[in-house]
């Protein structure tokens, strides 16, 4: 529902928006048109400068030229009504012939608020005298009982607020009403993609106005589901049959392997043979450790998760690990040593500790595969706020940048979808990564201080134990 | 030490694939094991053991007509001696029923002959210990069954936890126990802070069974890792 809220505030802003911009946009629009109209000046200001610049002479009275011209142009006339007489005393010379040239007081209050025979009139006065500027009928509207209710005038901005906020008030209740309308039926539409986009299933009930969007919802889903599942099978028949020719390997080989050792170390076979013989069996053993890799591998990376995890020492892991290989080291061809420091703490782990210990004895047979003249190894576990880490690197060959590269980047034949042509790499680091991520751990590679080749594979300390 | 009285011990041997069978039994005589018995099913493996009382059996998962784990329990009803499975089930679920089921030991196919034969050493060692002589080192001897150190003509006895911390180290002489797995054996199942305690003990240890302590030739440090038990012969 965090989704529909966010419409929703949406929604009402917009709202607010629209009603702010519209009446900018109304005066705006009155503003361009009135301008026009505003350009012809006030009928009242042309009467009050016709007042002003009507000059008294000996022959009666003159108006300017320029004052004429600007009447003319109005298509306006005007005249001079004699007060006490109610004579027209002067006029300008396109005086229409149906006015009057004489008025009574009530005429010329007739004609200051309307109308001389329809022509809209405008009074200004002149001394005691009054100027009349008359337009052409129907130039002007002349509102002709302006009067208001004092108290009407002084309650007007209140309630012209009142009035504002109501509507808003309406507009916003109309509006939530639809909305809502709209959400409820938007609300369970996207939870449903959001959990679709989890993988999840989706079912919507077609109901309210978007019952075709929810239909196809449910419909994706179903899809979805149906191929998950054949995926599934797919993958677990993978795993199985993996786990199936492994496990019927192993008989076969053990015989090969068996009297090739038992070949190696005959008296009766030159040293010539005993060697052809010690091959078959290391070679028989590369292929044992690699059918081992494969079913692992390919059990960490189907549906398999460890099974077993408890919380586990990983110092005290580790040292057993190291000194597995130690003991099995009779040559000392790979001399090791324990760099943790003495002051690390057990360092408890959540985890499967026959999945670690498998991780570190790749790491560690991965060194002594890749330096056959025999190297130094190193191993250090540490402990930071919330992980604890395990590296293991070697003063051997190492490996270079490109190799790095790669072995960070480039997808392992095994999951890789497409052909792959190029050298292929062992199993080993790639059951480690996965072990460290089945862990909710990871692996860098990188080079070792030492001068070697460096692994160090990083896992979150169980939270009980801290 | 002398392992010579082990050779004699009665072996059943189960396995469905006769060539392998072959190849077992070989490796094991050549090591000098001298009462091999072979079985190919289920019935003849129980027929065998009526008959010959084994001593240990080694037992693969798959057979015939039935399976190792009912075998094995089977087995054990008839007689209480150690059973190692060789079998080619691989998976940690196979490993930890047959070791749950309280097998000795548990190896995958394939297999190389000398893991196979020290494997079984191990076994019999640790289950037939009580034969044990002596065990001797540079500067004593130490008597297991007396618990207690012969130095120079001087018996000097063995605390509980001394002990414990000493078979430990000899059932695995020459090669190194984790600090770990022998705080484990003195103290039992959650042995994590005992560490400066171990090294107590192993300072008396050595005092009790070296000629000069501060220089150890028998007990021997592994730096962060834990200890070696240097044995005489081994």
């Amino acid at each position: 529902m965090k989704n529909a809220l966010k419409l929703l505030r949406r929604l009402v802003v917009g709202m607010f928006l629209v009603c702010l911009l519209l009446p900018v946009l109304d005066l705006i629009i009155l503003f361009s048109f009135t301008v026009k109209y505003a350009g012809n000046g006030s009928p009242y200001t042309m009467a009050e400068e016709v007042a002003s610049g009507l000059s008294e002479t000996e022959s009666g009275y003159a108006l300017s030229p320029q004052l004429q011209e600007s009447l003319a142009e109005a298509g306006a006339w005007a005249m001079l009504i004699q007060s006490g007489t109610g004579q027209v005393v002067w006029h300008t010379e396109d005086l229409p012939a149906e006015i009057p040239l004489s008025y009574s007081a009530s005429d010329i209050a007739s004609l200051t608020r309307g109308y001389v025979q329809d022509y809209p009139t405008f009074p200004a006065s002149r001394g005691g005298d009054v100027v009349v500027a008359g337009y052409p009928k129907e130039s002007f509207w002349k509102h002709m009982y302006p009067s208001w209710d004092r108290g009407l005038i002084e309650i007007l901005p209140p309630l012209a607020a009142v009035i504002i906020l109501a509507d808003i008030g309406v507009v916003i209740l109309i509006y939530l009403v639809t909305d809502m309308k709209l959400l409820k039926s938007v609300g369970p539409i996207v939870d449903g993609i959001e959990k679709l986009s989890k993988g999840r299933t989706a079912y919507i009930r077609k109901k309210g106005l978007l019952s075709e969007i929810a239909q196809s919802v449910n419909k994706t889903s179903e899809i979805l589901q149906a191929r998950n599942r054949e995926l599934r099978k797919k993958e677990t028949a993978r795993a199985n049959w993996i786990a199936g020719v492994s496990h019927d390997i192993r008989t076969p080989l053990s015989m090969v392997m068996g009297y090739a050792a038992q070949l190696a170390d005959s008296p009766h076979l030159s040293g010539e043979e005993r060697k052809k013989a010690q091959v078959i069996c290391s070679q028989s053993q590369r292929m044992k450790n690699l059918i081992n890799d494969l079913n692992l591998a390919s059990k960490l990376e189907y549906n398999m998760q460890p099974v077993d995890r408890e919380s586990v020492s990983l110092v005290s892991l580790m040292r057993r690990t190291v000194v597995d290989f130690l003991n099995m080291d009779a040559e000392g061809k790979y001399p090791m040593e324990w760099l943790t420091g003495k002051d690390v703490p057990a360092c408890f782990v959540y985890a499967d500790a026959a999945l670690l210990s498998r991780a570190a004895g790749n790491l560690i047979q991965n060194s002594m595969n890749h330096n056959p003249e025999g190297c130094t190894i190193y191993v250090t576990v540490e402990q930071q706020e919330t992980t604890c880490s395990v590296t293991i690197e070697d003063d051997g060959a190492g490996v270079t940048e490109e190799k790095l590269e790669e072995l960070d980047n480039a997808p392992h034949y095994m999951m890789c979808d497409e052909n792959v042509t190029g050298q292929r790499h062992g199993l080993g680091l790639l059951i480690v990564r996965q072990i460290a991520q089945v862990h909710g751990g990871r692996m860098d590679v990188g080079h070792s201080e030492k001068g070697g080749f460096a692994v160090r594979v990083e896992l979150p300390l169980a939270a009980e134990r801290g | 030490m002398d392992t010579e009285y082990l050779k004699g011990k009665r072996i059943l041997l189960v396995d469905d694939e006769e060539e392998l069978l072959d190849m077992v039994c070989s490796i094991l005589m050549e090591e000098g094991y001298r009462h091999i018995q072979r079985a190919g099913t289920v019935r003849e493996a129980l027929e065998a053991a009526a008959d010959l009382q084994p001593e240990l059996a080694i037992l693969d998962v798959m057979l015939p007509d039935g399976d190792g784990f009912s075998l094995f329990e089977k087995l054990k009803q008839m007689g209480d001696y150690p059973v190692l499975f060789l079998t080619a089930r691989g998976e940690d679920e196979d490993k930890f029923k047959g070791l749950g089921l309280g097998a000795d030991d548990y190896m995958v196919k394939p297999f190389l002959p000398k893991e196979l034969t020290l494997r079984v050493g191990v076994i019999l060692r640790r289950s037939y210990k009580n034969e044990t002589p002596l065990v001797r080192l540079a500067g004593s001897q130490i008597d297991f069954q007396r618990a207690e150190v012969l130095k120079e003509g001087e018996h000097i006895p063995l605390t509980a936890k001394e002990f414990e911390i000493l078979s430990a180290l000899c059932r695995n002489a020459g090669k190194i126990v984790t600090i770990d797995s022998l705080c484990e054996a003195a103290w039992g199942d959650n042995p994590f802070g005992y560490e400066n305690s171990l090294m107590a003990h192993i300072r008396r240890i050595r005092e009790k069974i070296e000629k000069d302590p501060s220089h150890p030739a028998s007990l021997v440090t592994v730096k962060g890792l834990g200890y070696k038990l240097m044995v005489e012969g081994k």
